[in-house]
C-alpha cells in the first residue's frame, strides 16, 4: 500500500482534485440548503439487514456509522476498513458544525465518529455530548507525531476527546483578470474593493465565523470578537456591503468559475482547486487575519457501537491511510509521518502549506463565537436585512 | 292539416317559411352524420325529428343552432343564409337535453340570460320584468332566487323552456326536452308544452325517438333513418300512407307480408306474396314490376268474422286489451301476424278462442304496397 | 358495529396523523416560543415574550414572504390558466394526457436539481450572454427576487395547472353552447360561464400554492444567493445555524399566525366573490 502512495506524482494528485472539483455542486451547500443529511442519517440506519454480516472473530459489528464533511474522505479507505474489519462505513455529511450540533443537541442518535472543528470541542464537553478518548485504543495515535497547534483543541482541561484529522485555512480568492493582474491579501481591501469596482461581484459565506470574522478583521478586531461594540461595526460594514454583493453563499466555486463573481472568502481547499483550473483566480491569506482551523475525529456519547467507533479513527490515523486522504481532498495534515509521505510538490505548495509569515496573523474560531447568541443574531439579521 | 299532399320538402302552404335546409350534408371524418336533407320549416309549425338514436336527427337540429357548420348544402334562417353563422348571432334558441341549465346563477339569472346579452343594452327594469312574465308563462312564478340544483327535473325542465322562450326565438329548437322526466311528468309537459307553442305562436323543432310523443304534438313529423329523411308529413298521412316499411314500422304497428310486385297497371297493384299467393293493395307510383315489396295492413284494418269472405286462419292466442282485443293469427301461407278487434266488434260476435279457426279479412285500400327498405 | 363506530374507525388513521404530525408539534413549537434561547443553543422553558418582541428583527423576512408569495401566486395563475384551459377546453383529446404528463414530468426531478438548473440559465452564461449577443449588456438576473420569482412560478405552475385544470374538464360543454345559443360572444361566454364555474379550481391552485409559498425557503435560497430572504430561510438559520429554538418558535408560530389569517381573508374574499355573484339583480 504504501508504494504506490509514495510514487504518487503532483499530476495525478491533480488529477484527483479535478475529479473532487467536478462536483461542482458542492455537497456542503447542497445539504445546507436541502437537509438532506438528516434525511441519510435516518434512512441509512434502516437497512443493516442489506449489509455482508462480519466473518471476522472478536468482530465489532456489521457497521459504523461516521457523521463527516462533503468530500472530505477517499472512500477507497473505507473499503478498505470494511475488508479488514468487516464492518461497513456508513457516511452522514453536515453542512456545518452549528448544523452538527444542533442534531446532537436535538436527541440525535446513531452516529459513531463525528468531526467536529477545534472551536466546538468546548461546547460538547459543556453539554456532555462527546465522549473521552481511550488512547490506549488506538495504537496509531501518536500524540508526538502531530503540530501542537493542530491538536491541542482535541483536549478540554487534560483530557483527551479528539484526534486530528485535517486543518487549513479560510482566505480570500480573487479573479486576478478584473484587478489588473493584481490579487489583493487583506479584508481591508476585500471589502472595499466590494464596494467599489467588484460591486455585484462579491460572495461571503453563509457562516457566522467567516463572514463576521473577515468584517471584524476588516476593523482591525479579533475574527472571534463577541465584543457588543466591535460587533456593531461589523454589522455595519455588512450591511453596507450587502448590497454590492453577488450571493451570500458557501457554494462559491460555481460562480466564481463561470465568472458571474470575481471574488470571496475561501477556504484553502477550494481555492487550490481553482486555482489549479483557472490560474488567474488567486488564493490569499489576510495580513489582517481570517481563520485556521483544524477538524478531528471524536466519538459522540451517544454512540452504541463504540469498538467499531475506536476500530475506525485507528484505521483513518494509519499514516498510510491518512496520505490517502490528503491526495484526496488537498487539505494539509498535521500528522508528521503523513507530511513525509507527500510528495515534494505538494510540500511546497503555497495554497496548500503556506508560509509560516502568512499562517500567523490568522486566528482559531473560538469556542464562544460557536454559541454567542449575538453573532448568530448579527448574521440573521444580515442576511435579512 | 292532413290533406296530405305535401311534397317531401314543402311547408304547409300559405305560410311564411322561418327555415329551410337544401341538400345539406355533414361529415365528421369519414362518418355521414346526415345526408342530403331538404326540407322547409313554416312559422308557427311544430316540427319532429323522429327516429332512433344515431339516426342524424340531433346532428340536424344543431346544424339549425349553429353548432355545426354543414358539409354540403344550404342553410336558410328568415331568408338568409346562414352556413357559417355564429349560433349566437342566429335567431334562434334551443332547449338542450339535460337543460344545460347555469348552475352559478338562479332561475331567474338563468331566464334573463339572453336577454343579459343584447346589445344595446336593455334597461334592467325591463329585463326583469320579462323575466316575471316569462317566470308566470311556465308556470315558476316565486321561484325566480331558487338555484338550479334545488328544483326538481320537471322545473329545471320549464327554466330551460323559459330561458330560451324569453328571446322570442324564430326557432326553438327542443332536444329531448322530455327524455329526463318519468312518464307521467312527461304526458303533462307534453300539453303544457302544445299549449305554450299555441299560446305563443313560436316555431318548435323538435328532436325525439319516442314516436307516440312525436305522433301527439306535431304539426308534421320528419322521419329520419341513418341520416336521411325517409318521409315527412303530419302523423295522420304517416300513419296512412307510410312511403316504406321502415316509416310504416316506425309509425304505429303493422302487418307485413314479402313479396314481389307482379302488377302495377290499376289502382290496385297485385303483389305475389312468399312466392305463391297473390293479393292485391292499393300501391305507390315509384314501383316497378318484380321488385321486392311488401303488403302493409295495420292490425285495426283487419276483420275477424265466422262468415263471408276471408282467408281461414287459426286463432293462436288473445289478449284483452280494454278498447281493444289484440289476436295472434296463424295463416299457412303468410305466417303468423296480429288483429285488432274494436270492442264494439267483440260485443257483437262472441269472441275467439286460441284454437279456433276463423275468417280473416280487410279492405283492399287498406292494404299498401310498400318499398321493402 | 354500529354506523357510528365505523364513522370512527374510518376517522381513525387521518386523526392519528393529524395529532402526531401536525397537533403535537405545533402546541410544542408554541410552548417553546415563550421560552428563551439556551446559553449554547436550544431551549430553555420560561414564560416571556421576549421573542415575539424581537420579531422586528425578521420583518425583511416576512416582508419579502408576503410580497413574493402573492406576486408568485398571481404570476403562476396568469399563466397557468391559459395553459390549463388549453389543455382541457382546446387540447385533442388524444394528446391530452400525454400534454398533461408533460405538465408533471418536471415533478419527477427534485426542484432542487431544477433550481440548479435555473442558476445556470439566470448565471452570467446563460441569459444574460444571449441578451450580450443581441446588444443588451449588464442584465443581471440571478441573486435577484426576479430570479426567485421566476424559480418560484416555474416550480409551482403543475400545481397550479392541475386544479384549474380539473374545473375546466368537469365543465359542462353544453352550457358553453348554452350561452353561445343565447347570444353570448365567446369571450362573453368566458367571462360569464367558464371563469365563474372554474373559480374553485381557481382558489383550490391559489391557496395550494400560496400556502407553500408561505414555507417556502430553497427557492430563494438557490436563487435569491442569500439576499433574497424568506420567513423559510429565516426559520432554517434560527434552527439549524444559530440553535434559537426559542426565537424561531417564535417566527413559526408568526407564520403560523400571519398564515391563518391571510388564508381566512381570502376565503372570505372567495365566499363573497360567490355570494356577489348571486346578490347580483338577475341582470
Amino acid at each position: 500500500m504504501t508504494k504506490d502512495i509514495n510514487n504518487i506524482s503532483k499530476k495525478e494528485f491533480l488529477e484527483k482534485l479535478e475529479s473532487y472539483r467536478n462536483g461542482s455542486i458542492t455537497r456542503r451547500h447542497f445539504l445546507n440548503v436541502t437537509g438532506l443529511g438528516a434525511a441519510t442519517a435516518v434512512l441509512g440506519g434502516t437497512v443493516p439487514g442489506l449489509r455482508p454480516t462480519p466473518a471476522f472473530a472478536g468482530d465489532i459489528g456489521d457497521r459504523v456509522v461516521l457523521a463527516t464533511w462533503p468530500n472530505y474522505h477517499d472512500v477507497a479507505n473505507f473499503d478498505a476498513f470494511t475488508e479488514t474489519t468487516g464492518a461497513h462505513v456508513q457516511v452522514n455529511v453536515f453542512g456545518s458544525n452549528e448544523e452538527m450540533l444542533a442534531k446532537l443537541q436535538a436527541g440525535a442518535t446513531g452516529w459513531d465518529v463525528y468531526v467536529p472543528t477545534n472551536y466546538t470541542f468546548e461546547d460538547y464537553v459543556k453539554e456532555d455530548l462527546i465522549e473521552p478518548l481511550d488512547v490506549s485504543r488506538l495504537p496509531n495515535y501518536d500524540a508526538a507525531a502531530f503540530e501542537p497547534r493542530y491538536a491541542e483543541a482535541g483536549s478540554v482541561n487534560g483530557t483527551l476527546y479528539g484526534v486530528p484529522k485535517n486543518w487549513g485555512s479560510t482566505g480570500m480568492a480573487i479573479n486576478t483578470k478584473h484587478n489588473d493582474g493584481k490579487a489583493i491579501s487583506s479584508w481591508k481591501e476585500f471589502f472595499d474593493i466590494t464596494m467599489d469596482k467588484f460591486s455585484g461581484r462579491t460572495v461571503v459565506h453563509d457562516y457566522q465565523l467567516t463572514t463576521i470574522g473577515s468584517a471584524l478583521n476588516y476593523h482591525g478586531y479579533s475574527f472571534n470578537s463577541v465584543n457588543p461594540g466591535e460587533l456593531a461595526d461589523a454589522e455595519k460594514l455588512l450591511i453596507a456591503v450587502k448590497p454590492h454583493l453577488f450571493a451570500i453563499t458557501s457554494d462559491y466555486q460555481p460562480p466564481m468559475r463561470n465568472g458571474d463573481a470575481w471574488l470571496t472568502i475561501c477556504w484553502s481547499g477550494d481555492g487550490k482547486q481553482l486555482n489549479s483550473d483557472i490560474p488567474e483566480i488567486h488564493y490569499a491569506l489576510g495580513s489582517d487575519g481570517g481563520e485556521i482551523w483544524s477538524d478531528y475525529y471524536a466519538i459522540p456519547k451517544s454512540s452504541e457501537r463504540k469498538d467499531a467507533a475506536y476500530a475506525l479513527i485507528n484505521f483513518m490515523l494509519d499514516p498510510n491511510v491518512n496520505v490517502k486522504e490528503v491526495l484526496t481532498h488537498g487539505y494539509p495534515t498535521a500528522d508528521s509521518r503523513t507530511y513525509d509521505m507527500l510528495p515534494a510538490d505538494l510540500k511546497n505548495d503555497p495554497i496548500i502549506f503556506p508560509a509560516q509569515d502568512l499562517l500567523s496573523p490568522l486566528e482559531f474560531g473560538a469556542a464562544v463565537t460557536l454559541t454567542d447568541p449575538n453573532r448568530a443574531e448579527l448574521m440573521a439579521r444580515f442576511k435579512s436585512a | 292539416m292532413g290533406n296530405g299532399d305535401y311534397a317531401q320538402d314543402a311547408a304547409p302552404k300559405g305560410r311564411k317559411v322561418v327555415a329551410e335546409l337544401r341538400g345539406v350534408s355533414k361529415y365528421f371524418g369519414e362518418v355521414c352524420a346526415v345526408s342530403d336533407l331538404s326540407l322547409s320549416i313554416s312559422e308557427g309549425e311544430f316540427l319532429s325529428f323522429l327516429g332512433p338514436s344515431g339516426c342524424g336527427k340531433t346532428t340536424a337540429l344543431r346544424i339549425l343552432a349553429g353548432f355545426e357548420v354543414p358539409t354540403e348544402g344550404v342553410v336558410i334562417l328568415d331568408g338568409d343564409i346562414v352556413n357559417s353563422l355564429e349560433a349566437h348571432h342566429r335567431p334562434v334558441n334551443m332547449v338542450f337535453q339535460q337543460y344545460a341549465l347555469f348552475p352559478h346563477m338562479t332561475a331567474a339569472q338563468n331566464i334573463g340570460y339572453g336577454l343579459r346579452q343584447r346589445r344595446p343594452r336593455l334597461p334592467r327594469a325591463e329585463i326583469a320584468d320579462k323575466v316575471y312574465k316569462t317566470l308566470d308563462v311556465v308556470r315558476l312564478g316565486g321561484y325566480e332566487h331558487r338555484r338550479i340544483w334545488e328544483m326538481s327535473g320537471g322545473q329545471q325542465q320549464r327554466v330551460a323552456l323559459a330561458r330560451a322562450i324569453i328571446n322570442e326565438p324564430k326557432l326553438l329548437l327542443l332536444d329531448e326536452p322530455m327524455a329526463a322526466l318519468d312518464r307521467k311528468l312527461r304526458k303533462e309537459m307534453q300539453i303544457e308544452l302544445q299549449d305554450l307553442q299555441r299560446q305563443l305562436g313560436i316555431t318548435f323543432v323538435l328532436v325525439t325517438h319516442d314516436q307516440e310523443e312525436a305522433l301527439s304534438m306535431s304539426d308534421r313529423i320528419c322521419i329520419m333513418r341513418e341520416g336521411c329523411i325517409m318521409q315527412i308529413g303530419s302523423p295522420q298521412e304517416l300513419y296512412d300512407r307510410p312511403n316504406s316499411r321502415y316509416v310504416a314500422g316506425f309509425v304505429g304497428t303493422s302487418n307485413f307480408f314479402d313479396g314481389i310486385l307482379t302488377d302495377n297497371k290499376g289502382v290496385l297493384g297485385t303483389v305475389r306474396v312468399n312466392n305463391e299467393m297473390p293479393m292485391q293493395a292499393s300501391h305507390g307510383s315509384d314501383l316497378a314490376i318484380g321488385q321486392d315489396v311488401c303488403i302493409s295492413i295495420r292490425p285495426e284494418q283487419m276483420k275477424l268474422h265466422r262468415q263471408g269472405e276471408g282467408l281461414w286462419v287459426k286463432v293462436l292466442n288473445r289478449i284483452f286489451l280494454g278498447e281493444h282485443t289484440e289476436y295472434l293469427i296463424n295463416h299457412e301461407t303468410l305466417g303468423d301476424f296480429l288483429v285488432l278487434s274494436p270492442r264494439q266488434a267483440e260485443m257483437a260476435e262472441s269472441p275467439f278462442n286460441p284454437g279456433d279457426r276463423a275468417l280473416v279479412s280487410w279492405e283492399p285500400s287498406a292494404a299498401l304496397i310498400l318499398d321493402n327498405k | 358495529m354500529t354506523q357510528r363506530t365505523r364513522n370512527w374507525l374510518l376517522l381513525a388513521p387521518a386523526g392519528a396523523w393529524f395529532m402526531v404530525m401536525l397537533i403535537i408539534p405545533l402546541t410544542v413549537v408554541f410552548i417553546f416560543s415563550f421560552g428563551e434561547r439556551a446559553p449554547s443553543g436550544g431551549v430553555v422553558l420560561a414564560f416571556t415574550f421576549e421573542q415575539y418582541g424581537n420579531l422586528p428583527a425578521r420583518w425583511a423576512a416576512f416582508k419579502n414572504t408576503m410580497t413574493l408569495a402573492p406576486i408568485g401566486t398571481l404570476s403562476a395563475l396568469l399563466i397557468a390558466y391559459p395553459l390549463a384551459y388549453f389543455l382541457a377546453v382546446k387540447a385533442n383529446p388524444k394528446w391530452k394526457t400525454i400534454l398533461l404528463v408533460l405538465v408533471i414530468v418536471p415533478f419527477w426531478t427534485s426542484i432542487l436539481i431544477r433550481s440548479y438548473a435555473w442558476i445556470f440559465l439566470l448565471g452570467g452564461r446563460g441569459i444574460p450572454a444571449l441578451l450580450d449577443v443581441i446588444g443588451i449588456e449588464g442584465v443581471r438576473l440571478i441573486n435577484t427576487p426576479f430570479a426567485v420569482l421566476v424559480g418560484i412560478i416555474y416550480g409551482y405552475l403543475p400545481l397550479m395547472v392541475f386544479p384549474i385544470y380539473v374545473s375546466l374538464d368537469k365543465l359542462d360543454k353544453r352550457l358553453l353552447e348554452a350561452s353561445s345559443d343565447l347570444g353570448a360572444k365567446s369571450w362573453k361566454t368566458f367571462l360569464q360561464i367558464t371563469l365563474p364555474l372554474s373559480i374553485p379550481g381557481i382558489a383550490t391552485g391559489c391557496m395550494l400554492v400560496f400556502i407553500l409559498l408561505m414555507g417556502e425557503y430553497l427557492i430563494p435560497a438557490m436563487l435569491g444567493g442569500g439576499k433574497v430572504f424568506f420567513v423559510g430561510n429565516a426559520l432554517v438559520d434560527l434552527f439549524l445555524q444559530s440553535r434559537n429554538w426559542a426565537y424561531g418558535s417564535a417566527v413559526a408560530v408568526t407564520l403560523v399566525v400571519v398564515m391563518l389569517i391571510t388564508v381566512t381573508i381570502y376565503m372570505r374574499l372567495i365566499y363573497r366573490l360567490g355570494a356577489s355573484r348571486e346578490d347580483v339583480s338577475i341582470m
